[in-house]
């Protein structure tokens, strides 16, 4: 990602508000941005879903193909989820090959769904052996605001929440008919906070993440479960910012979840 | 007492000068590399035993002319990027490949340094060790020097960047008493030491 | 996978599936300066994992574009060989790579005094030639000696190791069988120890915060152990042949 040398000046603020305990948008340090959750958006996906977290902005799709299953798994499906950090979303993405960026962000969202087995593998199985569901989580972000990381994790989620089945017929899907909808067993909800000076702050803008010196995502799940963990860039973390984040993380997962 | 210490080692808990390759966290004066302390010294201090050469003002150091440019040469002088060197007051015809000792004249922020009074080597061979040993080949006062010239016969001349220059006496003997001084640079006694390496060996 | 759930992963005795107490490491040995051409190098074993880790650099930044005028940038490349793993893995960097890459050379940056060197780079290739559960806190802890034996100013070294579940226990340093356990939790865990930050943490499956709590004491514990081979892996080369018996015993106490 390109630096801009306005945002790196503007946020050497963030930082001294913080310690008159205000954040530059007048959020407490445990505040979300105002989340907008929209389902069902695009009718040749068979979910998706567009989510708000103040400016920022993300879509996710799913699509269900049938496919091969992996040998040591037979009777299981799977999921795999990419994402697109294009320059439509802002000026400091560039086209190209997917950056390391979006590499890390693709693989914790795929991790936070895989892990916390929030979508049962089994249940998108075909024929044992022979034909399995392949759902590919396809995320771009249309506005980039910072915390691109929660934004997209909620909008996985919720795309894969009204997800349809397709109905297949010698091995192929048919148009337009659905056997089901998936069924999600787990919604685990992402939570990222910034590391600033001393501060833990959630859901960074992008101004607090110019000033961020590391991010740390926790995603929990409604039966009171720590799904995953990913601290990201240079600086450190201590034990008890992880006990914060966690106590804190649960709590606003709770509200998100009701939105889904 | 010598001791060797790793990065992230404590130095000393009292509050001592701060030399190099050291910081202070709480209190505490920790090394930031892999080197030798001494603990009766009045400062805190570390001398490394590994590392890389910073070019430093005033510095005299062996460099290799890698290209021609139009008001000046770009030389090698092992540093972290090519330095430049002027062409005015150079009357020596330079070219790729020749070997001069310099003076490092300017370092800016960005460690890049411009060099000056060039002289040029002729002939010769050039050694490379690593340049946190150099003051061990240079000794107290110029000490190991002084044992290294009489023990061999050679005209050398050590850059701060790790090169060494030689002609002329018992080359090869001059190279391998380096390189034990290298190998050796964290023992004491290395120049008493060295002399009698440097007798025996010419026997 | 109904043979799987039957397995038991830590018995009543208190032993693992490899005879392993829930607190014992695998056999770690660490050599440092392994390699003539790299300014720094290590080689790491941690039970089947081998890995080899060089450092180059600092140098010039290229493309230049990359560089930073305030500060080196580390560039980190994890790779996996061929035969590293049961199938053939290919060769080329998949996502997985390029995200151990990212982590840890950030969990690095942490720990380098990288204002010494504006405008440069420093290079840490890990290679791993040998697999089984736990190669990037093999490599982690082993680029950090790599990156001290190129005598790169470092605030401290970084001590990498897993934790996690298997069978409803909390274990230290999972093994391939135990990461596939069907409750499987996995923690990858980096500190700088003596001032305790976290430089790395990621985590997967499905944890309480009761176990967090213990898998970190765990961890802890168990990374104090692996800085003191660290520590005396760096210090070993300075213990050679050549030297007379009586240095080289007063060195050795100051090492132990």
């Amino acid at each position: 990602m390109q630096k801009n040398v306005l945002l790196e000046l503007k946020s050497e603020k963030v930082l001294t508000n913080l310690k008159d305990s205000v954040r530059t948008d007048g959020r407490k340090l445990d505040e979300y941005r105002k989340i907008s959750i929209e389902k069902g958006i695009y009718q040749n996906a068979e979910g998706s879903a567009k989510v708000t977290l103040g400016d920022t902005e993300v879509i996710a799709g799913v699509k269900l193909l049938p496919g091969k299953p992996y040998p040591d798994s037979p009777n299981e499906g799977t999921i795999s989820v990419g994402t697109e950090l294009i320059p439509l979303a802002s000026p400091f993405f560039e086209s190209g090959p997917p950056s390391t960026d979006s590499i890390e962000l693709s693989r914790v969202v795929d991790r936070g769904i895989r892990e916390s087995k929030a979508v049962d593998f089994k249940k998108l199985c075909i024929t044992e052996g022979e034909l399995v569901f392949i759902g590919f989580v396809d995320i771009y972000a249309i506005n980039f605001d910072g915390n691109l990381f929660d934004a997209s994790a909620i909008a996985a989620i919720a795309a894969l929440d009204q997800a349809k089945i397709p109905k297949i017929e010698d091995e192929k899907t048919v148009k337009d008919e659905f056997s089901g909808k998936l069924k999600l067993e787990r919604k685990p909800i992402l939570s990222t906070f910034a590391k600033i000076g001393n501060f833990l702050v959630l859901d960074p803008d992008l101004l607090e993440e110019t000033a961020m010196q590391a991010r740390f995502s926790v995603a929990t799940t409604e039966d009171n479960f720590v799904s995953a963990f990913q601290k990201g860039l240079p600086g450190s973390i201590k034990k008890e910012d992880v006990d914060s984040a966690i106590d804190t993380a649960f709590k606003a997962a709770k509200e998100i979840r009701k939105m889904l | 007492m010598k001791k060797i210490v790793v990065p992230g080692e404590l130095i000393t808990e009292q509050r001592k000068k701060m030399g190099e390759h050291v910081y202070s966290f709480n209190g505490k004066i920790y090394s930031d590399v892999i080197g030798i302390t001494d603990n009766e010294s009045a400062f805190a201090s570390v001398v490394p035993l590994k590392g890389c050469y910073i070019p430093k003002y005033g510095d005299i150091v062996i460099g290799l002319v890698v290209t021609e440019l139009f008001s000046g040469f770009l030389v090698d002088i092992g540093s972290f990027s090519l330095c430049f060197m002027s062409k005015e007051g150079i009357r020596e015809p330079l070219k790729r490949g020749s070997v001069v000792s310099v003076r490092v004249s300017k370092v800016n922020e960005l460690n890049e340094a411009d060099l000056s009074e060039p002289r040029v080597f002729y002939g010769g061979e050039i050694y490379s060790i690593s340049p946190v040993k150099v003051p061990r080949i240079i000794g107290k006062n110029g000490s190991m020097l002084e044992v290294l010239r009489r023990g061999t016969n050679t005209n050398f001349i050590v850059g701060r960047n790790g090169r060494v220059w030689a002609k002329g006496g018992n080359i090869q003997l001059l190279f391998k008493a380096i390189k034990k001084i290298e190998e050796e640079s964290h023992l004491p006694n290395l120049t008493n030491k060295m002399s009698e390496f440097l007798l025996k060996e010419k026997k | 996978m109904t043979k799987e759930e039957k397995k038991v992963y830590v018995n009543k005795k208190g032993l693992r599936l490899d005879g392993r107490k829930i607190d014992e490491l695998r056999p770690l040995t660490i050599k440092a300066g392994v390699l003539k051409n790299a300014k720094g190098s290590c080689y790491l074993t941690w039970g089947q994992n081998k890995v080899l880790v060089s450092v180059q650099g600092p140098r010039e930044v290229l493309p230049k574009h990359h560089s930073d005028p305030l500060k080196a940038i580390v560039k980190f490349n994890y790779r996996m060989a061929a035969f590293s793993v049961p199938d053939r893995k290919n060769p080329k960097p998949g996502r997985r790579d390029i995200e151990i890459s990212k982590v840890c050379g950030e969990a690095l940056e942490k720990a380098i005094m990288l204002e010494k060197f504006p405008n440069t780079q420093i290079e840490v290739w890990a290679q791993v030639l040998d697999s089984n559960a736990g190669s990037r806190v093999a490599v982690l802890t082993a680029a950090s000696v790599a990156l001290a034996d190129a005598g790169i100013p470092m605030k401290d070294l970084v001590t990498a190791v897993a934790v996690g579940r298997a069978g409803g226990k909390i274990i230290l340093d999972l093994n391939k069988e135990e990461e596939d356990a069907p409750d499987a939790v996995d923690m990858p865990i980096a500190l700088m120890t003596s001032a305790k930050e976290i430089v790395l943490l990621q985590m997967d499956g499905l944890f309480s915060k009761t176990e967090w709590d213990e898998a970190y004491e765990l961890a802890a514990k168990a990374l104090e152990q692996i800085k003191e081979k660290q520590v005396q892996a760096l210090k070993e080369q300075f213990l050679q042949e050549s030297m007379e018996t009586e240095t080289k015993e007063k060195i050795k106490a100051e090492v132990q």
